[in-house]
């Protein structure tokens, strides 16, 4: 019992730290969550388009990164950039290879999505009158977007996961700062199991607004 | 000058032809009723009126422009068709009155307030307005069906195209169907109505025209065309069940 009463003295001490890098893991993942989602549109607009070059080339896009570990990317750009001359931020590069990646898979989803909507409520669309960029923000957008919510969320839950292995490029979010705090006080297991319930709370949070959020989107407009 | 006339047309999928020369023309505030068989290109002939679908050859005459010119507005064409799907094809993320409002706030750029007066408008004379704030999974398919009337009928256009518009229905909601569209002809709005439903026609139409193997096979009036037509397939279509009762 003295040990644990030790252990959380030391967290108390060096809490400042853990906070500093519980921030900076959230603020990752609120980034990497909206622009990995933005990202997905366009890539999910391009997948859509008549011109066969442009679906083959976001085809490509779309198995690059989904094929390719994010850890090779993310240190191809923080330790293999520098030499051709562009040093790039701990955080610059983790927004940008999870932006990618992230955005690679959720317009997988919404692919998928798509593939489940009625091909009539399009064409009543460009039967109306709509341009093809009004029917996709008009109806095939919010369409795919509410089949695509479980999909979405569960990536969602995954980019906070994910974002520990952003420590491996000196980005200093929660995961890293408890590592520091291991390190000093040798109280390993104690260290990991506290990162592990705190991520735990933190996606058991993320999954209940994830829950409501489906409940209001997806449920009332049926199948 | 008629509102639609439509000559020669001919649309190809892969080298084979669903439309082979197809005439057609509809007065303002005439009634066409399109049958035939399952295949024979009459859905196929709404949607290259209104370019849902590129014509290969043909022309197609609409308030005596002609909408098969590779400079035609083809967006503005088809804000002047109201197009009735089979399946009521409703926008299903939207509430009723926001089906029928995004087309009048997107492309007529209507005021919200306009746009909501102009829809409960046409869901009323759809006898539909309590239904206004429900999602198309929430509503019957008859409901449905009067919501994309009141949909499509809001745009104002100058012609409603009907899609089989009672066959995904059963027959109660049919007949509920076919008694409002009775109502639109007796308002004389000009519709084209492709359908297999011979109640629906016998209600509606001044005059039914018989495609088969992408041709007009026959054109007539009702009596002429449904009551012991001369030409056996014909007869053979619709049967003896089809007599004036």
């Amino acid at each position: 019992m003295s040990d644990w009463i030790g252990f959380f003295q030391d967290v108390v001490d060096y809490g400042p730290q853990i906070l500093q890098g519980l921030g900076n893991t959230l603020l990752l993942w609120v980034v990497m969550t909206i622009t990995g989602l933005l990202g997905s549109i366009l890539v999910f607009y391009l997948t859509l388009s008549q011109h066969r070059l442009v679906c083959r080339l976001t085809d490509a896009y779309i198995s690059f990164f989904i094929g390719t570990p994010l850890i090779v990317l993310l240190f191809l750009m923080y330790y293999g950039l520098p030499q051709w001359g562009l040093r790039l931020s701990p955080f610059t590069v983790a927004v940008i290879g999870f932006t990618f990646n992230v955005a690679a898979y959720n317009a997988r989803y919404l692919r998928a999505a798509y593939n489940g909507l009625d091909q009539e409520e399009l064409e009543a669309g460009r039967a109306q009158g709509f341009s093809s960029r009004q029917v996709f923000l008009l109806i095939t957008l919010p369409q795919s977007l509410r089949l695509a919510v479980p999909g979405l969320t569960n990536q969602a839950i995954l980019n906070l996961k994910d974002s520990s292995v952003a420590f491996l490029i000196q980005y200093t979010e929660f995961f890293a700062q408890v590592q520091e705090l291991a390190t000093r006080n040798f109280q390993y297991f104690k260290a990991y199991l506290m990162a592990g319930l705190v991520y735990l709370a933190l996606v058991s949070v993320i999954v209940i607004v994830a829950r409501q959020l489906e409940r209001r989107l997806v449920r009332p407009i049926g199948g | 000058m008629a509102l639609l006339e439509v000559s020669g047309l001919v649309k190809e999928f892969d080298g084979k032809p669903v439309l082979n020369g197809v005439d057609l023309s509809l007065e303002e505030g005439q009634v066409k009723v399109i049958m035939g068989p399952s295949g024979c290109g009459k859905s196929t002939l709404l949607r290259c009126i209104n370019r849902l679908v590129e014509p290969t050859s043909g022309r197609i005459l609409f308030r005596g422009e002609d909408v098969t010119r590779p400079d035609t507005d083809v967006r503005a064409l088809r804000q002047r068709i109201g197009f009735v799907f089979q399946h009521f094809a409703l926008y299903r993320h939207l509430s009723a009155l926001d089906n029928i409002k995004l087309g009048l706030r997107k492309l007529r750029r209507m005021s919200d307030a306009e746009a909501t007066d102009r829809a409960c408008h046409e869901l009323r004379r759809m006898d539909m307005e309590e239904h206004r704030d429900k999602y198309p999974a929430q509503l019957s398919g008859g409901q449905k069906q009067r919501v994309a009337i009141a949909r499509a009928l809001a745009m104002d256009p100058a012609v409603l195209f009907f899609d089989e518009p009672t066959s995904a229905l059963d027959p109660r909601m049919a007949r509920e169907v076919v008694a409002l569209i009775n109502q639109l002809f007796m308002d004389n709005v000009t519709m084209l109505c492709v359908t297999h439903d011979v109640f629906l026609a016998r209600y509606i139409s001044d005059r039914i025209l018989f495609l088969d193997h992408g041709q007009v096979r026959a054109e007539g009036d009702v009596e002429q065309l449904l009551d012991a037509h001369d030409d056996p397939q014909i007869r053979a279509f619709f049967g003896p069940g089809t007599r004036a009762r």
